[in-house]
């Protein structure tokens, strides 16, 4: 009887033991993705989340994150759909607040993050500011200036005023012959308007171009022949198209139908993807973008080649979600988060603060600098269509 | 002048396709006195069905591809009637327009599912054409998509004003009772009708991706918005009327967006419509 105790007792005290062991492993710490997986831009969405799983099946097999106590946590990944608009962003931010995430990485869209952001509280510490004290790192929305809008908010997206102004400052003195501009932006898409207006027509004058005006048309439109009829009157050197694929591709298209090409093309950074290239690839023949992504080494090729097990495509916008995961496992290490669900927002504010202390951050093409209003200043390198690929044709750094 | 002028031409020529779009809208209420809102949704559906021959033969000619968006469009034509019409009772106008505002969503949605909202590239015939006179331009394949819609415009009028199945259908618009009473099997009408006007939205959606050059589904809301609009400015259930009125919105549009910009276009041509619901609720050929 006394064995047969004893026996039992052992037993307990190596199921708890091993118990014990199989709880630390099953420790997790979650991150919520989100953006835009329905509609028209779902590949953003897409790709994102399939760079954010392959980066948590890396990271989880090295281990995982270290916490405060010195155990091991398990990444753990969902991604939620905004559908690229403002109120279900809105909506979907406050149910990543009312989860066990500790971080959001997201949005996709600017017309988004932009009013998500003014959500947030704007000021730390402000006991006034009721606004969520959520850390969202985001990878995608692009449009300038937006992190400053909350202590909150951080971006790891490129400055497209800097690699614009690099551009053109290479083009002039490559093509010094090419002295005009000549726009085309889609009115209606925040990105790229704002990326006309504010970087690609600001810049271009800053490194003496002149700026012959700009032709219009909207997100949804088939129709290019007034606007393809108006660039073949200013007959500018540079035509800067400052649109995403479906009417970048329609209005190549149509300056092909109506024998316009000028000598030299500049696009949007979004328009740097596999979209063009299935949609017109002969078309965007020669168009030169800037981008903040190239496989141009180990890291990105590991990076492109891991995402695409996900089913995702590597570009500027998917890569800086991988990105993102790893600086977060290193925020979250320097910062010793608990990665217990008591101290949920605990966590969440050594986040953030870890993220507002980072000076700098290793990205897939170099090191990346932190600026002081939480956006990213991020190496990049200039990329031009090449027999239906996208093929490095300078590297400014 | 001659700026005006062009814009005028083009608009008519890419109006055509409106056209298309517009006599299925007007035709569906025409028979049944229902709107089917799915019918652009379905007709780039019908357009991307025609890209499948491309799976199949690398390379097929793009007249080929075409009659598959077209053979497609009458398909998907069927099943909107099957899923949208047939099971729903008669009686109820709410629940079939509910039913087919949820076929747009979900046609869009099935596009974006297997295509990834990624445009693809659509063959064109004649896209290399270009006829000139001076600074004035007529597009080779605008001026195909003119024909070809002409030609599907006037094959269905003599279909309605020429055949037995022409005249079961107008006598099913007119009064469905006395027409069942004379042996007409209003179903079977009806599911022909969808047919049709399947065949003739997978035509026009085709032609408009030939036309763009790339076919997205980006393209299904606003042809589901512009073939409402030709349908009323047309009047409801006149097929003639939505011919006219469809290369009027076209002209319309272009020249709007050369006096007042692109950001104002979409204003005006809403303005055009409320002022055809005031003036002329009944359509451009309407007695009042």
């Amino acid at each position: 009887m006394k064995t047969i105790a004893l026996a039992v007792a052992a037993a307990f005290a190596a199921a708890a033991y091993t118990g014990s062991d199989a709880l630390a492993q099953e420790k997790t710490v979650r991150i919520s993705g989100f953006g835009a997986k329905t509609g028209v831009i779902r590949l953003f969405g897409i790709n994102s989340e399939a760079a954010m799983l392959a980066a948590a099946e890396v990271i989880n097999k090295q281990g995982g994150v270290t916490l405060a106590d010195g155990s091991k946590a398990k990444i753990v990944v969902d991604f939620l759909d905004d559908r690229c608009n403002a109120e279900e962003g809105i909506s979907v931010i406050r149910r990543i607040y009312g989860s066990d995430a500790v971080v959001a990485v997201g949005p996709t869209c600017s017309n988004v993050a932009e009013p998500l952001y003014g959500i947030l509280q704007k000021r730390v510490d402000d006991k006034g500011d009721s606004g969520l004290q959520m850390p969202v790192f985001t990878d995608v929305a692009i449009k300038g200036g937006l992190a400053k809008i909350s202590e909150w908010s951080f971006r790891n997206v490129p400055s497209e005023w800097t690699m614009y102004s690099s551009l053109y400052y290479w083009l002039k003195a490559k093509h010094p012959n090419l002295k005009t501009v000549y726009g085309g932006v889609e009115e209606d898409f925040a990105h790229s308007r704002a990326s006309w207006y504010a970087v690609m027509k600001d810049r271009a004058l800053a490194n003496g171009y002149e700026v012959m005006g700009e032709s219009k048309w909207l997100l949804n439109d088939s129709n290019f022949s007034t606007q393809v009829r108006e660039m073949k009157k200013a007959n500018a050197d540079i035509l800067s198209v400052a649109a995403h694929p479906f009417t970048t591709c329609g209005l190549l298209k149509e300056m092909k139908r109506q024998g316009y090409k000028p000598k030299l093309l500049v696009g949007l950074t979004s328009t740097s993807s596999m979209e063009v290239m299935q949609g017109c690839p002969k078309d965007v023949e020669g168009m030169i973008i800037p981008t903040s992504y190239a496989p141009v080494n180990k890291e990105a090729k590991f990076a492109a080649d891991q995402t695409a097990k996900y089913k995702g495509s590597a570009d500027l916008h998917s890569m800086a979600a991988w990105e993102n995961m790893f600086i977060l496992k290193q925020v979250m290490e320097s910062e010793r988060i608990s990665g217990d669900k008591s101290q949920l927002q605990a966590d969440r504010r050594k986040i953030r603060d870890g993220l507002a202390k980072l000076k700098e951050t290793k990205g897939l093409l170099g090191v990346t600098k932190r600026t002081e209003d939480r956006e990213a200043d991020k190496p990049y390198l200039f990329v031009q269509a090449q027999k239906g690929e996208w093929k490095v044709l300078h590297n400014p750094l | 002048m001659l700026d005006f002028l062009q814009v005028v031409v083009d608009g008519l020529l890419f109006g055509a396709t409106y056209a298309l779009i517009g006599i299925g809208f007007t035709l569906v209420f025409g028979v049944m006195h229902k709107i089917n809102m799915s019918y652009a949704a379905a007709s780039i559906g019908g357009a991307y069905l025609g890209l499948l021959v491309l799976k199949v033969m690398a390379g097929a000619p793009a007249w080929l591809v075409f009659l598959c968006g077209f053979l497609g469009g009458g398909a998907l034509g069927y099943v909107v009637y099957l899923a949208c019409f047939h099971f729903i009772p008669y009686s109820s106008p709410l629940a079939t327009l509910m039913s087919t505002v949820g076929m747009l969503l979900l046609i869009d949605e099935i596009i974006v599912h297997a295509t990834e909202g990624r445009p693809l590239n659509y063959p064109a015939m004649f896209d290399d054409v270009m006829l000139r006179a001076g600074e004035f331009s007529l597009r080779g394949d605008l001026l195909l998509v003119f024909g070809v819609s002409v030609a599907c415009m006037a094959g269905l009028l003599i279909l309605l004003y020429r055949t037995k199945l022409g005249l079961a259908t107008r006598a099913v618009s007119q009064q469905p009772t006395a027409a069942q009473l004379c042996g007409i099997r209003i179903a079977r009408v009806n599911a022909v009708t969808f047919v049709i006007t399947g065949l003739l939205g997978g035509i026009a959606g085709a032609l408009i991706g030939a036309s763009v050059g790339t076919l997205s589904p980006l393209l299904t809301l606003p042809l589901t918005v512009k073939g409402l609009i030709v349908t009323v400015i047309g009047g409801l259930g006149n097929v003639p009327g939505a011919i006219i009125a469809g290369l009027l919105v076209g002209a319309f549009e272009n020249v709007f967006q050369l006096w007042r910009g692109v950001t104002e276009r979409d204003l005006y041509v809403m303005l055009l419509l409320f002022v055809f619901l005031v003036f002329r609720p009944g359509g451009l050929f309407s007695k009042s």
